[in-house]
């Protein structure tokens, strides 16, 4: 039965909760109605015997009436009326009591019925006498029917007063009874309605409670809590279709959720995988670059070169040849090491003069430096892919007009160095490529030591651990451009500075 | 979150059983309240169970209300209980009062099964009790005869007997006070007085209270055995005036006004022997309200409150005790005999026992039963 209530419809258990209460009022109700009823119908009868004796009185009195009528005037309407009171009153005595008991009513109604029967016949016979004629005797006769009549009425009027004050107790009695029953009632009453309260606000809650769970996992989902325990199913009503769809919905949302977690680690793993082959590749480069010359073996040579240009006095080629040994034996020593920001820039005026040998004095290089910051510490080959850069696609082709700035100085807790130049400058794009590394230069492999900007600025953001690296600032096309990196002083070199 | 989980389930399973008990809850109240209620109406709906008996006598008297006939009825009623016969005394639920003529009248056209009356010697009385004879009913006569009727059967104190004992109360009076008695028989209803002088001067005034009849063979014959017994055992130096004043019992307060008559009169009667209670109460009264205790003695009848406690404070001398309860069973058990039989004993007599400042103190402890037979 109870499984049959929850899968009622919501409707269906609202109206069975009403019927149900309404029901146990109205059986309450009928019940004490029953009760008030036979409560009434006990106070009617209380003066039943009264009404009864009156009426018995009334119609001896008739009798005796009609009598004494027809004894006056003897008419047969008078006789008639005689035999119907006569008759009405023989019924009415028939139905009084004859035994004799503990009751004083009861012998009174058996006297008063023998009385009647006396008087009855002796009226009969008055009646008789007068017919006859016979004077003396129907006046006799009349004479001891109205002593017995006398009688008759005194035993009625005693047995009424009797009676109603009996009755009237009986009455107080009845009314105090029926005080109780009101009290009673009320009190029956005020615990029907309590429990109905009860009743009610039970099988609301049975309705409501799955309902406020379910609210509050929604509300925990709705905070993106997804891990929760799914709502168990009791009902089949309304409540109980919505609570499948969210656990349905939960569910799915907690697929999907791990269907896009799972494509994610997918992309990851492939963009790892391509990683490691770039890498993998740079190190294959590498390591052929390093094969092919032996570091050492080229800067002894080139050193043996020098001195050779000393004893022969070509000072100029002793320089030069001494220069590019400094600078390889640089590439050889700090490919992979910290250096001072100092070392770095010897590293460019090296270069620097290299190509300005190469190219006959074409760039004309002019340095600002701030010396309490040469030893900030920095990646190596980092000043020479920019200024090579500058070289390459700024100045290369302007036939001596090239210029190249290099200064170092220092805002706030950064070391910036800054390399300018007067070249082709860059367009707004391009800029925006270099700084998020996707940018590729197809001849990066030709003329360089194979540094490009991508390195650099990736390397630059490993050592500095943040993003902000550098900034590229060009006036456009042939307006030259400035590149200035960040470099942040750390507390020891702060000391120093 | 197991244990939340049972709880939870637990909580769900425990709605209907919630439910259950409210609903049970109401309707217990409901039938309790039913019940308690019903319980409450048969309380005092209750009737005591109506015994139904087979024959129905009634008690006719003057002054049913004196505790002498109250007795006599109660005798007869606890009689009738033990012979499945129910005693009215007639006139007791009625708002009129009616004279015992009437009241015969009343029990002959009730077609009663007996009629118990305290009668007199009246001719109308004797009438009716032939009516009734003739409609089947048997009359007993009780206390005071109508020996002239068709009554079945009398039933009263031994006269002979009462006679006797008042006398010898007479003389002890005269013993104990030294009187000198006259004792002077007067009837003055019949104006036959004859006055039996002894030899002493101022003679010893007695008045006898009777009824009105003379007619009664009863009051003749205590009568005449006072007056023997004081000449037979007072001998011939005792000189009483004996004399018989009727009181016409038949007229309500009359009573109460001869007896004070006889104090108004010159010669104030020494002793006074009063045959019935009322007049033994009277008597009483009267004498303690004209201040002549001591002077006048009473000798009274039945035993009530009042007469008892009258002879402990010496205002009356002695009281003839008559067994009331038994009075009243021998009629019960004569109409019996007769409506069993056809013919029942013509007299029945009761015990009597004089009661006086000697023995008084037997009857003042238990007088809350004043009809104990001694």
């Amino acid at each position: 039965m109870i499984q049959k209530l929850r899968d009622l419809s919501l409707q269906g258990k609202v109206s069975s909760i009403y019927l149900l209460a309404n029901l146990l009022v109205l059986v309450v109700n009928m019940v004490l109605l029953l009760g008030i009823n036979n409560m009434s119908k006990e106070m009617d009868m209380v003066y039943h015997d009264n009404l009864h004796l009156n009426e018995l009185a009334d119609t001896l009195t008739a009798v005796q009436d009609n009598m004494t009528d027809y004894l006056t005037i003897k008419t047969s309407d008078s006789l008639e009326n005689y035999f119907r009171s006569e008759q009405n009153y023989e019924q009415m005595i028939q139905e009084l009591n004859v035994d004799v008991t503990d009751k004083a009513f009861d012998r009174m109604e058996r006297n008063i019925k023998s009385m009647s029967e006396t008087y009855l016949r002796i009226v009969g016979e008055t009646i008789d006498a007068k017919r006859g004629r016979n004077v003396e005797k129907y006046r006799n006769k009349y004479e001891s029917a109205t002593q017995i009549y006398h009688y008759i009425h005194t035993y009625i009027n005693s047995l009424n007063a009797e009676q109603f004050r009996n009755n009237s107790q009986n009455y107080s009695k009845l009314s105090s009874a029926f005080r109780i029953f009101e009290t009673i009632s009320y009190m029956v009453m005020f615990v029907v309605i309590l429990g109905n309260v009860t009743i009610i606000t039970n099988l609301a809650a049975t309705i409501t409670r799955p309902l406020k769970t379910l609210s509050g996992l929604a509300d925990e989902v709705a905070r993106g809590n997804f891990d929760i325990e799914l709502m168990e199913i009791s009902s089949r009503d309304e409540i109980g279709v919505v609570t499948r769809a969210f656990n349905q919905m939960v569910i799915s949302i907690r697929q999907y959720i791990e269907r896009i977690r799972q494509s994610m680690e997918r992309e990851r793993e492939l963009k790892e995988k391509e990683l490691m082959m770039e890498t993998h590749l740079k190190d294959a480069q590498l390591k052929y670059l390093q094969a092919q010359i032996n570091p050492h073996f080229l800067f002894n040579t080139l050193n043996a070169g020098a001195q050779l240009a000393m004893m022969e006095g070509a000072d100029r080629t002793y320089e030069y040849v001494q220069n590019m040994a400094e600078f390889f034996r640089y590439n050889v020593k700090k490919g992979d090491e910290t250096v001072t920001v100092g070392e770095e820039i010897e590293l460019v005026d090296n270069y620097i003069y290299i190509l300005n040998v190469r190219f006959s004095g074409d760039i004309h290089y002019e340095k600002e430096v701030d010396q309490s910051l040469l030893h900030v510490e920095m990646p190596s080959m980092i000043l020479q892919p920019m200024v090579e850069n500058c070289v390459n696609h700024g100045i290369r082709e302007m036939a001596g007009k090239g210029r190249i700035w290099l200064s170092v100085y220092r805002i706030d807790d950064n070391v910036c160095i800054s390399v300018k130049d007067n070249g082709i400058g860059m367009s707004k794009d391009t800029i925006d490529k270099v700084i998020s590394g996707t940018y590729k230069d197809e001849e990066l492999a030709a003329g360089s030591n194979g540094i490009g900007m991508d390195n650099v600025i990736a390397r630059l953001k490993l050592f500095t651990e943040c993003e902000d690296v550098m900034t590229i600032i060009s006036g456009g096309k042939d307006r030259g451009t400035e590149v200035i990196l960040y470099l942040p002083i750390r507390e020891q070199e702060e000391e120093d500075v | 979150m197991g244990m939340g989980k049972r709880k939870k389930r637990q909580r769900e399973n425990e709605y209907p059983w919630a439910l259950v008990i409210t609903t049970a809850a109401i309707f217990t109240t409901v039938i309790v309240g039913i019940i308690v209620f019903r319980f409450y109406m048969r309380g005092f709906k209750e009737e005591t169970e109506n015994k139904t008996y087979s024959r129905y006598y009634v008690m006719i008297t003057e002054d049913r209300k004196s505790s002498f006939w109250q007795s006599v009825y109660r005798g007869a009623f606890e009689r009738g209980q033990e012979e499945d016969v129910y005693v009215d005394m007639l006139g007791d639920n009625l708002s009129e009062s009616y004279t015992r003529e009437e009241m015969m009248r009343i029990a002959i056209s009730s077609h009663v099964d007996g009629i118990i009356v305290a009668a007199d010697e009246s001719g109308r009385m004797t009438s009716l009790i032939d009516e009734a004879v003739q409609e089947g009913i048997p009359v007993v006569t009780c206390y005071n005869d109508n020996s002239h009727g068709k009554r079945c059967s009398f039933v009263g104190v031994g006269n002979y007997n009462l006679g006797k004992e008042y006398g010898r109360q007479v003389l002890k009076i005269l013993e104990e006070e030294n009187y000198d008695a006259n004792v002077m028989v007067v009837d003055q209803v019949t104006d036959t007085a004859t006055s039996v002088y002894f030899d002493r001067k101022s003679p010893v005034k007695i008045v006898v209270l009777a009824s009105a009849y003379v007619q009664d063979p009863g009051k003749i014959i205590l009568f005449s055995t006072i007056q023997e017994t004081i000449k037979m055992e007072g001998g011939a130096n005792v000189k009483v005036e004996l004399s018989q004043v009727s009181i016409n019992d038949s007229n309500a307060f009359a009573a109460e006004e001869a007896i004070r008559d006889l104090f108004m009169e010159e010669e104030i009667p020494d002793i006074i022997i009063c045959l019935n209670e009322l007049n033994t109460t009277c008597a009483y009264q009267a004498v303690v309200d004209y201040n002549k205790v001591g002077q006048v003695s009473i000798l009274g009848y039945y035993d009530s409150d009042t007469i008892i406690k009258a002879i402990d404070r010496n205002v009356i001398y002695a009281t003839a005790s008559i067994d009331t309860e038994q009075m009243g069973k021998f009629c019960v058990d004569a109409l019996t005999e007769y409506n069993e039989l056809g013919y029942t004993s013509q007299y029945f007599t009761t015990d009597v026992k004089i009661i006086d400042k000697d023995n008084v103190s037997d009857y003042l402890g238990g007088d809350e039963d004043d009809t104990e037979a001694p």
